[in-house]
Protein backbone atom coordinates (compact mmCIF):
# COMPACT_ATOMS: atom_id res chain seq x y z
CA UNK A 1 0.00 0.00 0.00
CA UNK A 2 1.12 3.55 -0.57
CA UNK A 3 1.74 5.75 2.47
CA UNK A 4 2.20 8.99 0.73
CA UNK A 5 2.53 11.05 -2.51
CA UNK A 6 4.37 13.99 -2.55
CA UNK A 7 5.42 16.13 -5.84
CA UNK A 8 7.94 18.88 -5.55
CA UNK A 9 10.24 20.97 -7.29
CA UNK A 10 13.67 20.97 -8.13
CA UNK A 11 13.94 24.05 -5.52
CA UNK A 12 12.42 22.02 -3.13
CA UNK A 13 8.79 23.91 -2.92
CA UNK A 14 6.35 21.28 -2.19
CA UNK A 15 3.17 21.15 -5.04
CA UNK A 16 1.41 18.55 -3.95
CA UNK A 17 1.06 16.09 -1.24
CA UNK A 18 -1.33 12.97 -0.71
CA UNK A 19 -1.09 11.13 2.67
CA UNK A 20 -3.12 7.90 2.84
CA UNK A 21 -2.09 7.34 6.37
CA UNK A 22 -3.35 9.21 9.75
CA UNK A 23 0.38 11.27 10.29
CA UNK A 24 0.24 14.33 12.89
CA UNK A 25 1.17 17.49 10.79
CA UNK A 26 4.49 18.29 12.33
CA UNK A 27 5.67 14.59 11.80
CA UNK A 28 4.53 15.01 8.37
CA UNK A 29 6.71 18.72 8.20
CA UNK A 30 9.81 17.03 8.88
CA UNK A 31 8.79 13.94 6.84
CA UNK A 32 8.39 15.94 3.84
CA UNK A 33 11.28 18.05 4.68
CA UNK A 34 14.10 15.06 5.22
CA UNK A 35 12.62 13.49 1.86
CA UNK A 36 12.93 16.37 -0.47
CA UNK A 37 16.79 16.75 0.88
CA UNK A 38 17.45 13.17 0.36
CA UNK A 39 15.55 12.72 -3.12
CA UNK A 40 17.26 15.69 -4.71
CA UNK A 41 20.39 15.35 -4.18
CA UNK A 42 20.56 12.08 -6.07
CA UNK A 43 22.26 12.12 -9.09
CA UNK A 44 20.21 11.31 -12.27
CA UNK A 45 21.85 7.42 -13.04
CA UNK A 46 21.50 6.20 -9.62
CA UNK A 47 18.11 3.91 -8.96
CA UNK A 48 14.69 5.36 -9.10
CA UNK A 49 14.48 3.55 -5.27
CA UNK A 50 15.94 4.10 -1.88
CA UNK A 51 15.44 2.84 1.56
CA UNK A 52 14.52 5.15 4.02
CA UNK A 53 13.35 4.71 7.32
CA UNK A 54 10.94 1.82 7.21
CA UNK A 55 9.72 2.50 4.06
CA UNK A 56 10.55 2.25 0.57
CA UNK A 57 10.81 5.34 -1.98
CA UNK A 58 10.56 5.27 -5.29
CA UNK A 59 11.05 8.74 -7.31
CA UNK A 60 10.85 9.77 -10.62
CA UNK A 61 11.90 12.95 -11.95
CA UNK A 62 9.78 15.00 -15.06
CA UNK A 63 11.12 17.91 -16.45
CA UNK A 64 11.58 20.12 -13.47
CA UNK A 65 8.79 18.42 -10.97
CA UNK A 66 9.98 14.93 -8.87
CA UNK A 67 7.09 12.88 -8.09
CA UNK A 68 7.79 10.61 -5.06
CA UNK A 69 5.95 7.69 -3.74
CA UNK A 70 6.63 5.91 -0.18
CA UNK A 71 5.67 2.21 -0.30
CA UNK A 72 5.31 -0.44 2.02
CA UNK A 73 8.19 -2.88 2.61
CA UNK A 74 6.25 -6.03 0.54
CA UNK A 75 4.95 -3.33 -2.56
CA UNK A 76 7.01 -3.36 -6.00
CA UNK A 77 8.88 -0.66 -6.83
CA UNK A 78 8.83 -1.64 -10.90
CA UNK A 79 4.77 -0.94 -10.46
CA UNK A 80 4.88 1.96 -8.24
CA UNK A 81 7.16 3.51 -11.27
CA UNK A 82 4.74 3.07 -13.56
CA UNK A 83 1.70 4.09 -11.29
CA UNK A 84 4.14 7.81 -11.24
CA UNK A 85 4.21 7.60 -14.74
CA UNK A 86 0.16 6.64 -15.05
CA UNK A 87 -0.75 9.83 -13.00
CA UNK A 88 1.49 11.87 -15.64
CA UNK A 89 -0.28 10.40 -18.36
CA UNK A 90 -3.52 11.75 -16.41
CA UNK A 91 -2.70 14.69 -16.28
CA UNK A 92 -1.27 15.25 -19.95
CA UNK A 93 -4.93 13.84 -20.82
CA UNK A 94 -6.22 16.23 -18.82
CA UNK A 95 -4.58 19.74 -18.91
CA UNK A 96 -3.10 19.17 -22.76
CA UNK A 97 0.41 18.74 -22.62
CA UNK A 98 0.94 19.65 -18.62
CA UNK A 99 3.50 21.60 -17.15
CA UNK A 100 4.42 22.41 -13.70
CA UNK A 101 2.53 26.11 -14.05
CA UNK A 102 -0.32 24.03 -14.66
CA UNK A 103 -0.08 21.62 -11.49
CA UNK A 104 0.67 24.32 -9.75
CA UNK A 105 -2.25 26.81 -10.28
CA UNK A 106 -4.30 24.22 -10.86
CA UNK A 107 -3.29 21.98 -7.95
CA UNK A 108 -7.23 20.93 -6.99
CA UNK A 109 -7.92 19.77 -10.16
CA UNK A 110 -4.13 17.38 -9.67
CA UNK A 111 -5.78 16.11 -6.26
CA UNK A 112 -9.45 15.05 -7.99
CA UNK A 113 -8.19 13.31 -10.87
CA UNK A 114 -5.70 11.54 -8.63
CA UNK A 115 -8.45 10.86 -6.26
CA UNK A 116 -10.11 8.89 -9.36
CA UNK A 117 -7.30 6.47 -9.79
CA UNK A 118 -5.48 6.08 -6.25
CA UNK A 119 -7.42 5.13 -3.57
CA UNK A 120 -6.42 4.01 -0.44
CA UNK A 121 -3.20 3.93 -1.23
CA UNK A 122 -4.31 1.25 -4.02
CA UNK A 123 -4.47 2.39 -7.71
CA UNK A 124 -6.90 0.98 -9.58
CA UNK A 125 -6.71 -0.33 -13.25
CA UNK A 126 -9.38 1.44 -14.65
CA UNK A 127 -9.72 2.41 -17.98
CA UNK A 128 -8.09 5.80 -18.63
CA UNK A 129 -11.13 7.47 -20.21
CA UNK A 130 -13.25 6.48 -17.26
CA UNK A 131 -11.10 8.67 -14.73
CA UNK A 132 -11.27 11.47 -17.15
CA UNK A 133 -14.42 10.74 -18.26
CA UNK A 134 -15.60 11.32 -14.41
CA UNK A 135 -13.66 14.80 -13.89
CA UNK A 136 -15.05 16.07 -17.20
CA UNK A 137 -18.43 15.18 -16.19
CA UNK A 138 -18.02 17.23 -12.66
CA UNK A 139 -16.47 19.44 -13.97
CA UNK A 140 -19.63 20.06 -16.34
CA UNK A 141 -21.31 21.38 -13.34
CA UNK A 142 -19.29 24.34 -12.85
CA UNK A 143 -22.27 26.62 -13.51
CA UNK A 144 -25.32 27.10 -12.61
CA UNK A 145 -27.22 28.04 -15.35
CA UNK A 146 -29.59 25.90 -17.07
CA UNK A 147 -27.87 24.24 -20.09
CA UNK A 148 -25.51 22.11 -18.51
CA UNK A 149 -28.55 20.58 -16.40
CA UNK A 150 -30.01 19.54 -19.23
CA UNK A 151 -27.38 18.25 -21.00
CA UNK A 152 -26.65 16.09 -18.14
CA UNK A 153 -30.46 14.85 -18.16
CA UNK A 154 -30.04 14.24 -21.68
CA UNK A 155 -26.87 12.18 -20.77
CA UNK A 156 -29.11 10.25 -18.03
CA UNK A 157 -27.23 11.52 -15.29
CA UNK A 158 -30.15 13.70 -13.56
CA UNK B 1 -24.17 12.92 -33.35
CA UNK B 2 -27.57 14.22 -31.46
CA UNK B 3 -26.95 18.36 -31.60
CA UNK B 4 -27.06 18.82 -27.95
CA UNK B 5 -24.20 16.53 -27.68
CA UNK B 6 -22.16 18.35 -30.41
CA UNK B 7 -22.64 22.08 -28.48
CA UNK B 8 -21.68 20.30 -25.06
CA UNK B 9 -18.25 19.12 -26.80
CA UNK B 10 -17.44 22.48 -28.39
CA UNK B 11 -18.25 23.99 -25.27
CA UNK B 12 -16.24 21.71 -23.57
CA UNK B 13 -12.70 24.10 -23.60
CA UNK B 14 -13.76 26.60 -22.67
CA UNK B 15 -15.55 25.50 -19.74
CA UNK B 16 -12.91 23.54 -18.78
CA UNK B 17 -10.27 26.23 -18.78
CA UNK B 18 -13.17 28.55 -16.56
CA UNK B 19 -11.56 29.41 -13.18
CA UNK B 20 -13.31 30.68 -9.89
CA UNK B 21 -13.23 33.81 -11.63
CA UNK B 22 -15.40 34.12 -15.14
CA UNK B 23 -12.94 35.09 -17.59
CA UNK B 24 -9.85 34.14 -16.50
CA UNK B 25 -7.40 31.86 -18.39
CA UNK B 26 -6.52 28.60 -17.04
CA UNK B 27 -3.32 29.41 -15.50
CA UNK B 28 -5.40 31.66 -13.21
CA UNK B 29 -3.15 34.38 -13.55
CA UNK B 30 -5.63 37.25 -12.00
CA UNK B 31 -7.13 34.56 -9.59
CA UNK B 32 -6.44 35.28 -5.84
CA UNK B 33 -4.88 31.74 -5.37
CA UNK B 34 -2.29 32.74 -8.19
CA UNK B 35 -1.07 36.05 -6.60
CA UNK B 36 -0.72 34.11 -3.69
CA UNK B 37 1.73 31.74 -5.53
CA UNK B 38 3.36 34.63 -7.20
CA UNK B 39 4.07 36.36 -4.55
CA UNK B 40 5.74 33.60 -2.58
CA UNK B 41 7.89 32.63 -5.54
CA UNK B 42 9.35 36.34 -5.25
CA UNK B 43 10.22 36.07 -1.84
CA UNK B 44 13.85 35.43 -0.87
CA UNK B 45 13.49 34.39 2.88
CA UNK B 46 11.39 31.68 5.06
CA UNK B 47 11.15 35.03 6.99
CA UNK B 48 9.30 36.70 4.12
CA UNK B 49 7.40 34.08 3.33
CA UNK B 50 5.90 33.29 7.07
CA UNK B 51 5.15 37.12 6.91
CA UNK B 52 3.13 36.47 3.72
CA UNK B 53 1.38 33.55 4.42
CA UNK B 54 0.73 35.00 8.08
CA UNK B 55 -1.27 37.76 6.78
CA UNK B 56 -2.87 35.63 3.86
CA UNK B 57 -4.50 33.43 6.47
CA UNK B 58 -5.85 36.73 8.73
CA UNK B 59 -7.40 37.71 5.65
CA UNK B 60 -8.72 34.50 4.63
CA UNK B 61 -10.28 33.49 8.69
CA UNK B 62 -12.27 36.88 8.70
CA UNK B 63 -13.56 36.41 5.63
CA UNK B 64 -14.56 32.65 5.98
CA UNK B 65 -15.69 34.19 9.39
CA UNK B 66 -18.09 37.01 7.44
CA UNK B 67 -21.71 35.91 7.21
CA UNK B 68 -21.59 37.89 3.59
CA UNK B 69 -19.41 35.08 1.94
CA UNK B 70 -21.39 33.42 -0.99
CA UNK B 71 -20.39 29.83 -1.53
CA UNK B 72 -18.35 30.31 -4.83
CA UNK B 73 -16.19 33.09 -2.61
CA UNK B 74 -15.56 30.26 0.03
CA UNK B 75 -14.54 27.67 -2.58
CA UNK B 76 -11.75 30.00 -3.56
CA UNK B 77 -10.75 30.87 0.22
CA UNK B 78 -11.01 26.80 0.77
CA UNK B 79 -8.36 26.20 -2.38
CA UNK B 80 -6.18 29.20 -0.47
CA UNK B 81 -6.22 28.02 2.52
CA UNK B 82 -5.26 23.97 1.48
CA UNK B 83 -2.18 25.50 -0.54
CA UNK B 84 -1.20 27.54 2.63
CA UNK B 85 -1.53 23.80 4.61
CA UNK B 86 0.56 22.37 2.66
CA UNK B 87 3.08 24.57 2.82
CA UNK B 88 3.08 23.65 6.29
CA UNK B 89 1.12 26.63 8.12
CA UNK B 90 -2.04 25.58 10.49
CA UNK B 91 -5.13 26.92 9.09
CA UNK B 92 -7.33 24.84 11.93
CA UNK B 93 -9.79 27.71 11.51
CA UNK B 94 -11.12 26.54 8.09
CA UNK B 95 -11.93 23.07 9.12
CA UNK B 96 -15.35 23.44 9.87
CA UNK B 97 -16.25 26.07 6.81
CA UNK B 98 -15.12 23.32 4.72
CA UNK B 99 -17.89 20.69 6.28
CA UNK B 100 -19.94 23.85 5.79
CA UNK B 101 -18.92 24.39 1.89
CA UNK B 102 -19.41 20.63 1.22
CA UNK B 103 -23.06 20.62 2.70
CA UNK B 104 -24.36 23.57 1.23
CA UNK B 105 -22.14 24.19 -1.72
CA UNK B 106 -23.60 22.89 -5.40
CA UNK B 107 -20.84 20.80 -7.53
CA UNK B 108 -17.56 22.43 -8.12
CA UNK B 109 -18.02 24.08 -4.35
CA UNK B 110 -19.09 20.68 -2.90
CA UNK B 111 -16.29 19.07 -4.75
CA UNK B 112 -14.06 21.48 -3.50
CA UNK B 113 -15.31 21.58 0.19
CA UNK B 114 -14.97 17.55 0.12
CA UNK B 115 -11.53 17.71 -0.73
CA UNK B 116 -10.72 19.80 1.85
CA UNK B 117 -12.25 17.82 4.03
CA UNK B 118 -10.07 14.54 3.39
CA UNK B 119 -6.89 16.76 3.42
CA UNK B 120 -7.56 18.15 6.86
CA UNK B 121 -8.62 16.27 8.73
CA UNK B 122 -7.71 12.62 10.13
CA UNK B 123 -9.99 9.44 11.18
CA UNK B 124 -10.32 10.69 15.02
CA UNK B 125 -10.86 14.08 14.31
CA UNK B 126 -14.35 15.39 16.14
CA UNK B 127 -15.27 17.76 13.50
CA UNK B 128 -15.46 14.34 11.34
CA UNK B 129 -19.00 13.62 12.75
CA UNK B 130 -20.71 16.59 11.13
CA UNK B 131 -19.67 15.45 7.61
CA UNK B 132 -21.61 12.27 7.91
CA UNK B 133 -25.35 13.84 7.55
CA UNK B 134 -23.74 15.54 4.34
CA UNK B 135 -22.76 12.29 3.36
CA UNK B 136 -25.65 10.66 4.14
CA UNK B 137 -27.98 13.24 1.90
CA UNK B 138 -25.41 13.52 -0.88
CA UNK B 139 -25.56 9.81 -0.83
CA UNK B 140 -29.37 9.58 -1.67
CA UNK B 141 -28.98 12.72 -4.28
CA UNK B 142 -30.52 12.15 -7.30
CA UNK B 143 -27.72 13.78 -9.12
CA UNK B 144 -24.94 10.56 -9.65
CA UNK B 145 -21.89 13.08 -9.71
CA UNK B 146 -23.26 13.97 -6.03
CA UNK B 147 -23.10 10.28 -4.90
CA UNK B 148 -20.36 9.89 -6.92
CA UNK B 149 -18.53 12.58 -4.32
CA UNK B 150 -19.70 11.48 -1.18
CA UNK B 151 -18.63 8.08 -2.13
CA UNK B 152 -14.90 9.15 -2.89
CA UNK B 153 -15.42 11.24 0.48
CA UNK B 154 -16.17 7.97 1.95
CA UNK B 155 -13.50 5.73 0.92
CA UNK B 156 -10.98 8.23 2.48
CA UNK B 157 -11.95 9.17 5.61
CA UNK B 158 -14.96 8.24 7.76
CA UNK B 159 -15.50 7.84 11.34
CA UNK B 160 -15.65 4.38 12.46
CA UNK B 161 -18.73 4.15 14.65
CA UNK B 162 -21.17 5.90 12.16
CA UNK B 163 -20.50 2.60 9.34
CA UNK B 164 -23.61 1.42 10.81
CA UNK B 165 -25.80 4.66 9.70
CA UNK B 166 -24.40 4.44 6.11
CA UNK B 167 -23.69 0.85 5.45
CA UNK B 168 -27.04 0.12 4.34
CA UNK B 169 -26.96 3.10 1.76
CA UNK B 170 -23.37 2.26 0.47
CA UNK B 171 -24.58 -1.64 0.08
CA UNK B 172 -27.89 -0.70 -2.31
CA UNK B 173 -25.19 1.10 -4.45
CA UNK B 174 -23.60 -2.21 -5.16
CA UNK B 175 -26.77 -2.73 -7.26
CA UNK B 176 -26.60 0.22 -9.15
CA UNK B 177 -26.72 0.75 -13.03
CA UNK B 178 -23.88 2.62 -13.99
CA UNK B 179 -20.57 0.94 -13.10
CA UNK B 180 -18.76 4.10 -11.77
CA UNK B 181 -21.10 3.76 -8.78
CA UNK B 182 -20.99 0.11 -8.03
CA UNK B 183 -17.17 1.11 -8.41
CA UNK B 184 -17.34 3.22 -5.53
CA UNK B 185 -19.63 1.72 -3.77
CA UNK B 186 -17.24 -1.50 -3.80
CA UNK B 187 -14.39 1.16 -2.51
CA UNK B 188 -15.99 2.28 0.16
CA UNK B 189 -16.64 -1.17 1.80
CA UNK B 190 -12.87 -1.89 1.33
CA UNK B 191 -12.55 0.87 3.16
CA UNK B 192 -14.72 -0.04 5.88
CA UNK B 193 -13.22 -3.22 5.80
CA UNK B 194 -10.13 -1.92 6.53
CA UNK B 195 -10.99 -0.08 9.55
CA UNK B 196 -13.71 -2.04 11.38
CA UNK B 197 -13.53 -5.59 9.77
CA UNK B 198 -16.73 -7.19 11.59
CA UNK B 199 -19.14 -4.52 10.18
CA UNK B 200 -18.71 -6.14 7.02
CA UNK B 201 -18.53 -9.31 7.44
CA UNK B 202 -21.93 -10.64 6.71
CA UNK B 203 -22.07 -8.88 2.89
CA UNK B 204 -19.54 -11.19 1.59
CA UNK B 205 -21.69 -12.84 -0.85
CA UNK B 206 -22.23 -8.91 -2.16
CA UNK B 207 -18.29 -9.12 -2.76
CA UNK B 208 -18.68 -12.41 -5.05
CA UNK B 209 -21.48 -10.58 -7.00
CA UNK B 210 -19.00 -7.59 -7.82
CA UNK B 211 -15.85 -10.24 -8.83
CA UNK B 212 -18.54 -11.63 -11.42
CA UNK B 213 -19.60 -7.82 -12.31
CA UNK B 214 -19.31 -7.49 -16.31
CA UNK B 215 -17.67 -4.39 -15.65
CA UNK B 216 -13.56 -4.89 -15.32
CA UNK B 217 -13.21 -1.64 -13.03
CA UNK B 218 -15.74 -3.23 -10.32
CA UNK B 219 -14.35 -6.50 -10.36
CA UNK B 220 -10.51 -5.00 -9.84
CA UNK B 221 -12.30 -3.45 -6.86
CA UNK B 222 -13.44 -6.08 -5.54
CA UNK B 223 -9.88 -7.66 -5.64
CA UNK B 224 -8.84 -5.59 -2.77
CA UNK B 225 -11.13 -6.54 -0.43
CA UNK B 226 -10.46 -10.23 -1.45
CA UNK B 227 -6.53 -10.15 -0.84
CA UNK B 228 -7.25 -9.01 2.24
CA UNK B 229 -9.66 -11.58 3.48
CA UNK B 230 -7.35 -14.13 1.93
CA UNK B 231 -4.22 -13.08 3.25
CA UNK B 232 -6.02 -13.10 6.84
CA UNK B 233 -7.82 -16.50 5.63
CA UNK B 234 -6.45 -18.21 2.61
CA UNK B 235 -8.01 -21.55 3.03
CA UNK B 236 -11.86 -19.74 3.07
CA UNK B 237 -10.80 -18.80 -0.49
CA UNK B 238 -9.62 -21.90 -2.15
CA UNK B 239 -12.56 -22.70 -3.81
CA UNK B 240 -12.47 -19.26 -5.74
CA UNK B 241 -8.75 -20.48 -7.63
CA UNK B 242 -10.37 -21.46 -10.37
CA UNK B 243 -13.20 -18.16 -11.09
CA UNK B 244 -8.88 -16.41 -10.09
CA UNK B 245 -7.23 -18.07 -12.42
CA UNK B 246 -10.35 -18.15 -15.42
CA UNK B 247 -9.96 -14.20 -14.93
CA UNK B 248 -6.46 -14.39 -14.66
CA UNK B 249 -6.38 -16.33 -18.33
CA UNK B 250 -8.83 -13.36 -19.90
CA UNK B 251 -7.20 -10.63 -19.01
CA UNK B 252 -3.43 -11.99 -20.13
CA UNK B 253 -5.64 -13.19 -23.61
CA UNK B 254 -6.34 -10.18 -23.91
CA UNK B 255 -9.94 -10.13 -23.92
CA UNK B 256 -10.67 -7.49 -21.80
CA UNK B 257 -11.87 -3.90 -23.59
CA UNK B 258 -8.73 -2.25 -25.07
CA UNK B 259 -9.60 1.21 -22.58
CA UNK B 260 -7.83 -1.28 -20.15
CA UNK B 261 -4.42 -1.16 -22.23
CA UNK B 262 -1.91 0.63 -20.71
CA UNK B 263 1.44 0.63 -23.26
CA UNK B 264 -0.34 -2.46 -24.58
CA UNK B 265 -0.16 -4.64 -21.55
CA UNK B 266 -3.69 -5.70 -20.83
CA UNK B 267 -4.34 -4.47 -17.40
CA UNK B 268 -1.21 -4.85 -15.53
CA UNK B 269 -2.25 -3.73 -12.08
CA UNK B 270 -5.29 -6.10 -12.05
CA UNK B 271 -2.70 -8.46 -13.09
CA UNK B 272 -0.12 -7.72 -10.20
CA UNK B 273 -3.33 -7.98 -7.95
CA UNK B 274 -4.65 -11.64 -9.11
CA UNK B 275 -0.85 -12.60 -9.05
CA UNK B 276 -0.54 -12.05 -5.24
CA UNK B 277 -4.07 -13.49 -4.64
CA UNK B 278 -3.21 -16.41 -6.37
CA UNK B 279 0.08 -16.63 -4.88
CA UNK B 280 -1.30 -17.13 -1.17
CA UNK B 281 -3.63 -19.32 -2.49
CA UNK B 282 -1.28 -21.99 -3.47
CA UNK B 283 1.25 -21.80 -0.93
CA UNK B 284 1.83 -25.14 0.61
CA UNK B 285 -1.12 -26.53 -1.40
CA UNK B 286 -0.30 -28.69 -4.15
CA UNK B 287 -3.43 -29.27 -5.61
CA UNK B 288 -4.60 -25.77 -5.53
CA UNK B 289 -1.17 -24.74 -6.91
CA UNK B 290 -1.80 -27.02 -10.32
CA UNK B 291 -4.69 -25.30 -10.92
CA UNK B 292 -2.75 -22.01 -11.78
CA UNK B 293 0.26 -23.57 -13.42
CA UNK B 294 -1.12 -23.28 -17.04
CA UNK B 295 -1.85 -19.57 -16.42
CA UNK B 296 1.21 -18.57 -14.71
CA UNK B 297 3.27 -20.24 -17.92
CA UNK B 298 1.02 -17.81 -20.33
CA UNK B 299 1.99 -15.04 -18.55
CA UNK B 300 5.74 -15.56 -18.35
CA UNK B 301 5.35 -16.23 -21.99
CA UNK B 302 3.29 -13.30 -23.13
CA UNK B 303 5.45 -10.79 -21.12
CA UNK B 304 8.28 -10.41 -23.34
CA UNK B 305 7.83 -6.92 -24.41
CA UNK B 306 10.93 -4.57 -22.96
CA UNK B 307 8.48 -2.19 -21.10
CA UNK B 308 9.01 -1.57 -17.33
CA UNK B 309 5.36 -2.52 -16.49
CA UNK B 310 6.29 -6.06 -18.32
CA UNK B 311 9.02 -6.13 -15.89
CA UNK B 312 7.44 -5.59 -12.99
CA UNK B 313 4.58 -8.08 -13.85
CA UNK B 314 7.51 -10.49 -14.60
CA UNK B 315 8.94 -10.27 -11.29
CA UNK B 316 5.83 -10.91 -9.68
CA UNK B 317 4.79 -13.79 -11.66
CA UNK B 318 8.27 -15.20 -10.83
CA UNK B 319 7.65 -14.43 -6.83
CA UNK B 320 4.69 -16.64 -7.19
CA UNK B 321 6.12 -19.09 -8.49
CA UNK B 322 8.25 -19.96 -5.99
CA UNK B 323 6.16 -18.80 -3.25
CA UNK B 324 3.41 -22.02 -3.95
CA UNK B 325 4.57 -26.11 -5.12
CA UNK B 326 6.78 -26.50 -6.92
CA UNK B 327 7.10 -26.94 -10.33
CA UNK B 328 10.63 -27.65 -12.03
CA UNK B 329 9.09 -26.09 -15.61
CA UNK B 330 7.94 -22.89 -14.18
CA UNK B 331 11.07 -22.73 -11.89
CA UNK B 332 13.73 -23.12 -14.71
CA UNK B 333 11.71 -19.98 -16.98
CA UNK B 334 11.61 -17.96 -13.75
CA UNK B 335 15.47 -18.16 -12.41
CA UNK B 336 15.83 -17.61 -16.55
CA UNK B 337 14.03 -14.34 -15.82
CA UNK B 338 15.66 -13.65 -12.65
CA UNK B 339 19.61 -14.29 -14.22
CA UNK B 340 18.20 -11.62 -17.43
CA UNK B 341 17.04 -8.78 -14.12
CA UNK B 342 20.33 -9.04 -12.53
CA UNK B 343 22.50 -8.80 -15.74
CA UNK B 344 20.72 -6.14 -17.42
CA UNK B 345 22.49 -2.97 -17.58
CA UNK B 346 19.47 -1.08 -16.56
CA UNK B 347 19.80 0.15 -12.91
CA UNK B 348 16.55 -0.60 -11.80
CA UNK B 349 16.19 -4.08 -13.33
CA UNK B 350 19.07 -5.49 -11.40
CA UNK B 351 17.49 -4.28 -8.25
CA UNK B 352 14.83 -6.03 -8.94
CA UNK B 353 17.01 -8.87 -9.67
CA UNK B 354 18.89 -8.53 -6.69
CA UNK B 355 15.79 -8.39 -4.66
CA UNK B 356 14.14 -11.43 -6.81
CA UNK B 357 17.61 -13.84 -5.69
CA UNK B 358 16.97 -12.67 -2.37
CA UNK B 359 13.61 -13.88 -2.24
CA UNK B 360 14.38 -17.08 -4.17
CA UNK B 361 18.07 -18.52 -2.52
CA UNK B 362 16.50 -20.39 0.61
CA UNK B 363 14.80 -22.65 -1.63
CA UNK B 364 16.92 -22.63 -5.02
CA UNK B 365 20.90 -21.64 -3.67
CA UNK B 366 22.44 -22.63 -6.58
CA UNK B 367 20.87 -19.94 -9.02
CA UNK B 368 23.37 -17.36 -6.54
CA UNK B 369 26.02 -19.35 -7.17
CA UNK B 370 25.49 -19.51 -10.87
CA UNK B 371 25.43 -15.26 -10.83
CA UNK B 372 28.37 -14.44 -8.35
CA UNK B 373 30.37 -12.60 -10.19
CA UNK B 374 27.39 -10.02 -11.15
CA UNK B 375 26.61 -9.86 -7.69
CA UNK B 376 30.32 -9.73 -6.79
CA UNK B 377 30.30 -6.57 -9.13
CA UNK B 378 27.55 -5.11 -7.30
CA UNK B 379 29.09 -5.31 -4.11
CA UNK B 380 31.39 -2.04 -5.70
CA UNK B 381 28.54 -0.26 -7.09
CA UNK B 382 28.50 3.15 -6.61
CA UNK B 383 24.55 3.52 -5.71
CA UNK B 384 24.16 2.58 -2.22
CA UNK B 385 21.10 0.99 -2.88
CA UNK B 386 22.35 -1.80 -4.80
CA UNK B 387 25.32 -2.34 -2.61
CA UNK B 388 23.06 -2.52 0.44
CA UNK B 389 20.52 -5.47 -1.60
CA UNK B 390 23.78 -7.01 -2.63
CA UNK B 391 24.60 -7.20 1.20
CA UNK B 392 21.05 -8.58 2.48
CA UNK B 393 21.30 -11.18 -0.46
CA UNK B 394 24.99 -12.27 0.48
CA UNK B 395 23.59 -12.54 4.31
CA UNK B 396 20.89 -15.03 3.19
CA UNK B 397 23.92 -17.38 1.20
CA UNK B 398 26.29 -17.45 4.63
CA UNK B 399 28.12 -20.41 5.36
CA UNK B 400 30.97 -21.38 7.15
CA UNK B 401 33.43 -20.39 4.51
CA UNK B 402 32.59 -17.30 2.99
CA UNK B 403 31.21 -15.49 6.17
CA UNK B 404 34.48 -13.81 7.54
CA UNK B 405 34.30 -12.20 3.46
CA UNK B 406 30.63 -11.29 4.03
CA UNK B 407 31.00 -9.45 7.56
CA UNK B 408 34.31 -7.31 6.72
CA UNK B 409 32.27 -6.67 3.36
CA UNK B 410 29.34 -5.16 6.06
CA UNK B 411 31.59 -3.16 8.36
CA UNK B 412 33.11 -1.69 5.02
CA UNK B 413 29.90 -0.59 4.36
CA UNK B 414 29.07 0.30 7.32
CA UNK B 415 31.82 2.65 7.67
CA UNK B 416 30.28 4.93 4.69
CA UNK B 417 26.41 4.47 5.63
CA UNK B 418 24.94 7.79 7.24
CA UNK B 419 21.56 6.42 7.50
CA UNK B 420 20.68 5.36 10.81
CA UNK B 421 17.86 3.00 10.22
CA UNK B 422 20.14 0.83 8.00
CA UNK B 423 23.09 0.90 10.33
CA UNK B 424 20.75 -0.57 13.16
CA UNK B 425 19.32 -3.16 10.57
CA UNK B 426 23.12 -4.08 9.63
CA UNK B 427 24.62 -4.03 12.89
CA UNK B 428 22.36 -6.70 13.94
CA UNK B 429 22.88 -8.89 10.78
CA UNK B 430 26.80 -8.92 12.08
CA UNK B 431 26.03 -9.75 15.27
CA UNK B 432 23.56 -12.47 14.56
CA UNK B 433 26.89 -14.26 11.78
CA UNK B 434 29.51 -13.71 14.98
CA UNK B 435 26.77 -15.55 17.07
CA UNK B 436 26.02 -18.36 14.25
CA UNK B 437 29.96 -18.70 13.30
CA UNK B 438 32.16 -17.96 16.20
Amino acid sequence: MMRFMLLFSRQGKLRLQKWYTATANGDKKKMVRELMQIVLARKPKMCSFLEWRDLKIVYKRYASLYFCCAIEEQDNELITLEVIHRFVELLDKYFGSVCELDIIFNFEKAYFILDEFLMGGEIQDTSKKSVLKAIEQADLLQEEDESPRSVLEEMGLA
Amino acid sequence: MSDVVEKTLTALPSLLSLDSQPGSTKLSSTSKLGTLIRGITELTSKHEEEKLIQRELTSIKEQVSSPNTSMRQMKELMVRAIYCEMLGYEAAFSYIHAIKLAQQGTALEKRVGYLAVSLFLNESHELLLLLVNTVLKDLQSTNLIEVCMALTVVSQIFPKDMIPAILPLVEEKLNHPKEIIRRKAVLALYKFYLIAPNQVQHIHNKFRKALCDKDPGVMTASLHIYLQMIQENPEGYKDLTASFVTIMKQVVGGKLPMDFNYHSVPAPWLQIQLLRILSLLGKNDQSTSEIMYEVLDESLRRAEMNHNITYAILYECVKCIYTIHPKSELLEKAAKCIGNFVLSPKINLKYLGLKALTYVVQQDPKLALQHQMTIIECLDHPDLIIKRETLELLFRITNAQNVTVIVEKMLEFLRINKDDYTTIDLVGKVAELAEKYP
